[in-house]
């Protein structure tokens, strides 16, 4: 029965043309426009690192005097001191952990081949690339003699490979950040990370960075900061080491805790590190305050997802209500005008059932052509998203589930509106179409 | 077949109350050929529609193949419509999207019949009212006299045992309205019982048993016209 519910659809749209495009367009529209919101609140609300987020954390340490804020809800600083980070860093446990920060240079070959630019680059640790799941096309992340010696060696994305040394594998070779000669010993794969997760206060849908050398390098070069740098107290600082010294918040410390049992465990060492700073006259509070949380928590915290991105959907999602109330009063007159037709089928002995299934299949069938339209649409819409340039383009695109999305809600939203009229139709009185002619 | 007793239809319409039927009596056996005559509006087409299970009655009994038809769910009245009964409505009601060969398809259709089978059923019909050739063609197409054929091929394509007319030679010139008639005879020499609403006399005398509604009511009841070898049940004639 259900191809001939087909058929029977088909040939509906095709005696009405007319009013069958325009609902088709109607619910292309409303679905274009909710696929579009819909499909840039799905990449940022999206977990990047799937298979790593419960164990992935970012650690927060509350090194201020008892009523300072950093403006969180929590009032913990989004970053850490220097001196903290580090000292944390220098541990042994867990085994995973990553510091890092942001800074940038001028990136040239020490000739006049290419003209110098500059270039955000990000100072890691070596774990940066393991933790964070990037994968090399030549070599690899530097060695641990390299990072304790502050070797000028660097990992370089494919397209800062492609642009500085045209896609080869450029192993061993040299380029200048700044006057200073660095090595390369690794060129990434491509890295989509639709939300960057790892440094939210540079912007989570920012691009990612395309060098990465040592963090030892950070007092040696004395790298300037291309991050924020917050600070909670008057503290004079005449010079870089004043600076490393400082309370100021300016360097991020993730760290792997595999179970329940390891973060607790690194829980209690924090708080007794900060009892320990706290002694040292660093600061005065009450109790220590730390925070761990995964990459969905730190994400949910930082407000990566706006309320104005969850509006913009509700919004979108009202229009597309809008969009189907027309509909329905588009099928309302189209079904009723054809209550003749089904009062014969009704004495021909078509159920009321399959009367309501005859009409539903065709307002699926509309929903199925809007949907698809509306991917159309939607791609249309992504584009525009993607040319204000706001955001990274890998946000505005739609993957596969999105597409299936389309056609699924589409169909959906379409029988929720054809159901009135096609119970309305299904409860046409056989007889009374044909008494008369 | 078919037992009517105290058969009342009553249409309520805002200001108007209609008494389409009153105290209708009736008793159909199986193989009968009846012709049912009577004044426009008398409740012919009522009475048929009642018959066929199309519409409900306000009160009495209905038993068709002692079956009581008041107390059967709407999906068994349509599970029983498209079984056993074939109807030709009073306007052609011909599905004007649907070609000749799929409007007789329909009913065919509702009884989940394997499409092979569909399409002998349904060619043996159209060659039955003489229309195979034009199975592709759309009612539009065809002249009054041909659409009303496709319609009774279209009654035809089930099978039924009961076979409902309404002034199937309502829109047939003579010679038209006698080769239905013929066709008719012909289903009912098959096994099928007809009930035929005519206005014209001369068919009515062919039909070997006649009844005239007039007012919801019976009001003459001629047996044996034409054809005296017809059987006709005693209890119907004990309904007089
Ligand atoms: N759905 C309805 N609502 C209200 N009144 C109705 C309805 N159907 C029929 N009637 C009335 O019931 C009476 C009988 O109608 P019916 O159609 O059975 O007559 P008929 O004998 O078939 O007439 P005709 O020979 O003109 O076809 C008429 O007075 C008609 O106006
Ligand atoms: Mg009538």
């Amino acid at each position: 029965m259900f191809f001939y519910y087909i058929d029977l659809a088909w040939r509906s749209f095709k005696r009405t043309p007319f009013v069958s495009m325009l609902m088709v367009l109607a619910i292309a529209v409303g679905i274009g426009i909710t696929m579009t919101s819909l499909s840039v609140y799905y990449m940022m609300a999206m977990n990047p690192i799937p298979d790593k987020s419960d164990r992935l954390h970012v650690v927060q340490l509350n090194t201020m005097d008892e009523g300072q804020s950093q403006g969180s809800s929590d009032n913990l600083p989004q970053q850490l001191t220097y001196r903290d980070a580090m000292a944390l860093y220098q541990q042994d446990f867990p085994e995973n952990k990553v510091i890092h920060m942001r800074s940038g240079f001028a990136v040239h070959l020490g000739d006049s081949s290419i003209k110098p630019f500059l270039e955000a680059t990000r100072m890691a640790g070596r774990d940066f690339f393991s933790m964070f799941n990037l994968e090399f096309q030549y070599g690899g992340a530097w060695s641990v003699e390299q990072e304790q010696n502050a070797a000028q060696v660097a990992v370089i994305s494919q397209s800062l490979n492609e642009k500085l040394f045209g896609s080869e594998n450029s192993l061993g070779k040299t380029f200048y950040l700044d006057d200073k000669v660095f090595q390369v010993v690794g060129v990434l794969d491509e890295w989509n990370l639709h939300t960057r997760f790892y440094d939210i206060t540079t912007g989570a849908f920012s691009r990612t960075e395309n060098i990465f050398i040592p963090f030892s390098l950070v007092p040696v070069l004395e790298v300037p900061s291309w991050g924020n740098t917050n600070g909670w107290k008057y503290q004079e600082i005449n010079n870089y080491q004043d600076r490393l010294n400082a309370e100021i918040f300016w360097v991020q410390l993730w760290v792997e805790l595999p179970n329940e049992q390891a973060k607790a465990q690194y829980g209690q060492f924090l708080q007794a590190y900060l009892s320990e700073q706290e002694a040292l006259g660093r600061f005065e509070r009450e109790t220590p305050q730390y925070a761990l949380r995964n990459v969905m928590e730190w994400l949910d915290y930082s407000n990566v997802v706006s309320d104005d991105n969850r509006v913009l959907v509700g919004l979108s999602f009202m229009f597309l209500i809008v969009c189907l109330a027309n509909i329905l009063g588009l099928l309302l007159g189209k079904f009723l005008k054809r209550a003749p037709e089904i009062g014969v089928r009704r004495a021909l002995g078509a159920r009321k059932r399959q009367v309501f299934a005859q009409h539903i299949v065709e307002v699926s069938l509309l929903g199925l052509f809007g949907g698809l339209l509306g991917i159309g649409i939607a791609q249309l819409g992504l584009w525009g998203v993607r040319a204000t340039e706001n955001y990274y383009s890998a946000l505005a695109t739609m993957d596969l589930s999105m597409l299936l999305a389309a056609p699924s809600i589409s169909i959906i939203a379409c029988i929720i509106a054809g159901l009135y009229p096609a119970w309305l139709v299904c409860k046409t009185a056989p007889a009374i179409y044909l008494k008369t002619q | 077949m078919l037992s009517m007793k105290n058969i009342n239809k009553v249409y309520q319409t805002e200001k108007v109350q209609t008494h389409a039927l009153r105290d209708f009596d009736l008793e159909v056996s199986e193989g009968e050929f009846i012709a049912v005559t009577g004044p426009s509006g008398s409740g012919k087409t009522t009475f048929l529609n009642i018959a066929g299970m199309l519409e409900s009655y306000s009160s009495g009994d209905y038993l068709l193949d002692d079956i009581n038809v008041g107390k059967l769910s709407d999906n068994a009245k349509a599970d029983l419509r498209n079984q056993k009964i074939g109807f030709i409505f009073q306007g052609f009601n011909l599905i004007p999207d649907l070609n000749l060969y799929e409007n007789v398809e329909v009913p065919l259709r509702y009884r989940g019949i394997k499409s092979a089978q569909r399409k002998q059923r349904i060619m043996d019909c159209l060659e039955q009212v003489g229309l195979a050739s034009r199975a592709k063609h759309l009612p539009q197409q065809l002249s009054g006299g041909q659409q009303q054929r496709v319609a009774i091929a279209r009654a035809l394509a089930g099978k039924p045992r009961f076979l409902l007319a309404d002034e199937p030679t309502g829109n047939l010139d003579s010679l038209m309205a006698r080769q239905v008639m013929d066709l008719l005879e012909q289903i009912n020499r098959d096994g099928a019982t007809i009930i035929m609403v005519t206005h014209d006399p001369e068919l009515a005398r062919r039909a070997p048993r006649n009844i005239q509604v007039v007012d919801g009511q019976l009001a003459d009841f001629t047996l044996y016209q034409g054809a005296p070898d017809m059987h006709v049940s005693s209890h119907a004639a004990a309904q007089v």
